[in-house]
């Protein structure tokens, strides 16, 4: 479903990403690890073509990122870090508006059903998003890819920030989400919840990737321990 | 999709606490302005309908006296006040209202409305011109400058932009929102001025064509201003760096060039002063005939002239009164020497506006002012096209009173009296002002302008929204 070859990427000279490959199938999700400015979010920014690769191509259904941006789009979700959406909106207006832009033109019942799938309270949703939390707002991400039947999702350390709780709900959302054959390429900095909703691990320094593994070879420990050993 | 973005803008913009303020104010200004005008023209056409009465009362309740003592008792022409002068005053207020016509001389327009203001009211009076050409493109900026930039520093551009939207689709969402915004508050002032125009008694004629042509070039000229807006928004890093860059352009456009393009025009081709014109003009008609000296060298060969012509040997055999006719022939030359000094004042303002059309290639305000003033009749040429039929009038007048004094008098006669039932033979002075079509024909380079404006800005739009980073 998502298919990175040989991506790289440099800015003006400075190696950010260095021809990384990695296939993500339906229902897997693959969890990126590294430290900051590993090129985890520049991987991401690729598969959105939100930044022109310098060489290899990022591949979603097998078609390039770069060449159709558009009809790539229309398969993904993204949740980035912190999930912005627009204050003077309610959470329900924020999603019937993204929803919208994508193509999925949804009733509000619909709407309403995939807020309170990713978890919303009922009385939020008619609500301005500028009195949300974090954690809600991640959730309305959630609900988004819900509404637009996304077949990929790219999240961005979404649960950084996210108290346990909320990170669990979370990670609840992605398992039902992997159970419905969502492909999810998830950089984060959370081994354990890596190793529990994960599938597939690669572990990046400096723009390689160094590590690629399943979650069934290794246990937490291990993990943390091959995680450090490449760090230092 | 275009629709569900513009609705979006409009609707975080209607909850926000800063449009709802800008726009009351907005229509509160125009509001207070419209019934400012209103006032005024109201005013100032009742007085001019008194005084037009009371101009053609004086003049044809004159006594039995020589018809040349009634050429120089004179009368005036009042230049019209028209409806939509409420919407855009012009030169109005500079150009003087009322023409005294007398014997011998071309007068200029009297009585300006700005020679009785104190020096304060230069700064700019609250009409709806200066609201409509000024104060909208300001609000225009200060609603859309962050309409890009704010996207990019919530963060919320990279989620719009993860959708999958053309960039095509959100300019066009983008554009449309900002302009609609814009229309909330032009609409009302639309709908007011046609009610308040509609409402005002005694004026010459109101178009609802024409004050819907100008409805058009406004927007017209808003939609460059939302095109200028979104584009150095999307072009901007900082919502900051945008309001400041246009609040810059703003500033260039619709006070700096129209005073470098005064100034330039000024500079270029200067209108002589009114103490030079008025030398030039005696210059002239020193060299020429004087209706009152029947002695010069001018007259004398026209005295033979018209002797051979009729076939006489004296000026008391002619078959009608010498002085008469040597008046109207002064009259006449006189005349032709004002129309050669006036069409000279007509070649300056072509040189000038000619200025002007090169400094609209930089500021979209200079063609829209124009094309303002010259629907609502306040511009230069509506002046000049009353003057010259204030001249034509003149003209005939002088003509009418001399011949009848030439006609019916002896040589000699000085102490003939007319009937005063000839003053009543000359025509009031009625004047037919441009067509509405004529002065579309005259402007058609300013509507070309500020097409290519709109035509050059959407390019831009396109291709900065395209540009723009989205990180």
């Amino acid at each position: 479903m998502l298919e990175a070859k040989n991506l790289s990427k440099s800015y003006n000279g400075q190696v950010a990403l260095n021809a990384v490959s990695f296939t993500v199938n339906k229902g897997d999700v693959f969890c990126l690890l590294g430290a900051n400015g590993a090129g985890k979010t520049t991987t991401i920014n690729l598969f959105l073509n939100f930044v022109e690769p310098s060489g290899g191509e990022a591949l979603i259904n097998g078609l390039s990122v770069s060449k159709h941006s558009l009809a790539t789009k229309k398969l993904l979700s993204y949740i980035p870090e912190s999930l912005m959406l627009y204050p003077n909106l309610t959470g329900l207006e924020n999603l019937a508006y993204f929803a919208g832009l994508s193509g999925s033109k949804q009733n509000k019942e619909v709407l309403q059903s995939a807020l309170s799938d990713a978890g919303l309270q009922v009385d939020a949703h008619a609500k301005r998003v500028s009195t949300y939390s974090k954690g809600m707002r991640q959730k309305v991400g959630v609900a988004l890819a819900l509404a637009k039947n996304a077949e990929v999702l790219l999240l961005d350390e979404p649960t950084s920030g996210l108290d346990p709780k909320a990170s669990n709900e979370f990670s609840e959302l992605l398992n039902k989400l992997k159970s419905r054959g969502v492909a999810t390429l998830m950089a984060t900095h959370d081994l354990f919840r890596a190793k529990e909703t994960g599938t597939h691990i690669g572990i990046m320094k400096q723009g390689t990737l160094v590590e690629q593994l399943t979650t069934d070879q290794i246990n937490h420990t291990d993990l943390e321990k091959l995680y450090l050993q490449h760090m230092n | 999709m275009i629709r569900t973005i513009a609705f979006k803008e409009l609707k975080e913009l209607l909850r926000e606490g800063r449009f709802r303020v800008m726009a009351f104010v907005m229509v509160a200004l125009l509001v207070v302005a419209a019934v400012i005008s209103k006032n005024y023209y109201q005013w100032v056409n009742n007085q001019h309908v008194t005084a037009k009465e009371n101009a053609r009362n004086v003049w044809v309740s004159q006594d039995n006296k020589n018809p040349h003592s009634a050429a120089h008792y004179g009368t005036y022409a009042f230049k019209p006040k028209y409806s939509l002068s409420l919407i855009d005053q012009g030169v109005d207020k500079y150009a003087g209202i009322s023409i005294y016509l007398e014997a011998h001389r071309r007068n200029d327009a009297q009585y300006m409305a700005a020679q009785d203001q104190t020096a304060i009211s230069r700064f700019g009076d609250l009409t709806p011109d200066f609201i409509l050409l000024f104060i909208i493109p300001l609000f225009i900026i200060l609603t859309g400058f962050n309409s890009f930039t704010s996207e990019r520093e919530n963060g919320t551009l990279r989620l719009l932009k993860s959708q999958g939207v053309s960039s095509r689709i959100l300019t066009g969402g983008k554009w449309l929102g900002l302009f609609i915004a814009v229309l909330l508050v032009i609409i009302p002032g639309f709908i007011l001025s046609v009610l308040l125009l509609g409402n005002v008694q005694d004026f010459g004629e109101f178009s609802i064509g024409a004050l819907a042509i100008l409805f058009l070039f406004y927007l017209l000229y808003y939609a460059v201003f939302t095109n200028i807006t979104l584009v150095v928004s999307a072009w901007a890093k900082k919502s900051n760096i945008a309001l400041v860059s246009l609040l810059a352009i703003w500033m260039v456009a619709c006070l700096g060039m129209p005073k470098v393009a005064n100034r330039i025009a000024e500079s270029m081709s200067p209108y002589p002063t009114q103490s030079q014109f008025v030398a030039a003009v005696q210059e002239d008609e020193r060299k020429g005939l004087d209706g009152h000296n029947p002695f010069s060298a001018e007259a004398k060969q026209l005295e033979q002239e018209t002797l051979k012509k009729y076939n006489v040997d004296s000026v008391q055999q002619l078959p009608f009164n010498w002085d008469g006719y040597l008046m109207q022939k002064g009259e006449e030359h006189t005349a032709e020497i004002y129309f050669k000094h006036h069409e000279q004042l007509k070649t300056t303002y072509e040189n000038q506006t000619s200025v002007y059309r090169v400094a609209s290639v930089l500021s979209p305000y200079l063609p829209t002012r124009f094309l303002s003033m010259a629907l609502c009749r306040t511009d230069y040429a509506s002046h000049w096209h009353f003057s010259n039929a204030a001249e034509k009038y003149r003209i005939m007048m002088m003509d009418k009173l001399n011949m009848h004094f030439a006609e019916n008098s002896t040589y000699g006669d000085w102490d003939y009296l007319a009937d005063k039932s000839l003053w009543k033979d000359i025509p009031d002075f009625t004047y037919e002002p441009v067509t509405y079509s004529q002065i579309l024909s005259s402007n058609l380079n300013n509507i070309g302008v500020l097409i290519a404006w709109l035509v050059t800005t959407s390019l831009m739009l396109m291709v900065s929204v395209k540009k723009m980073s989205i990180l």
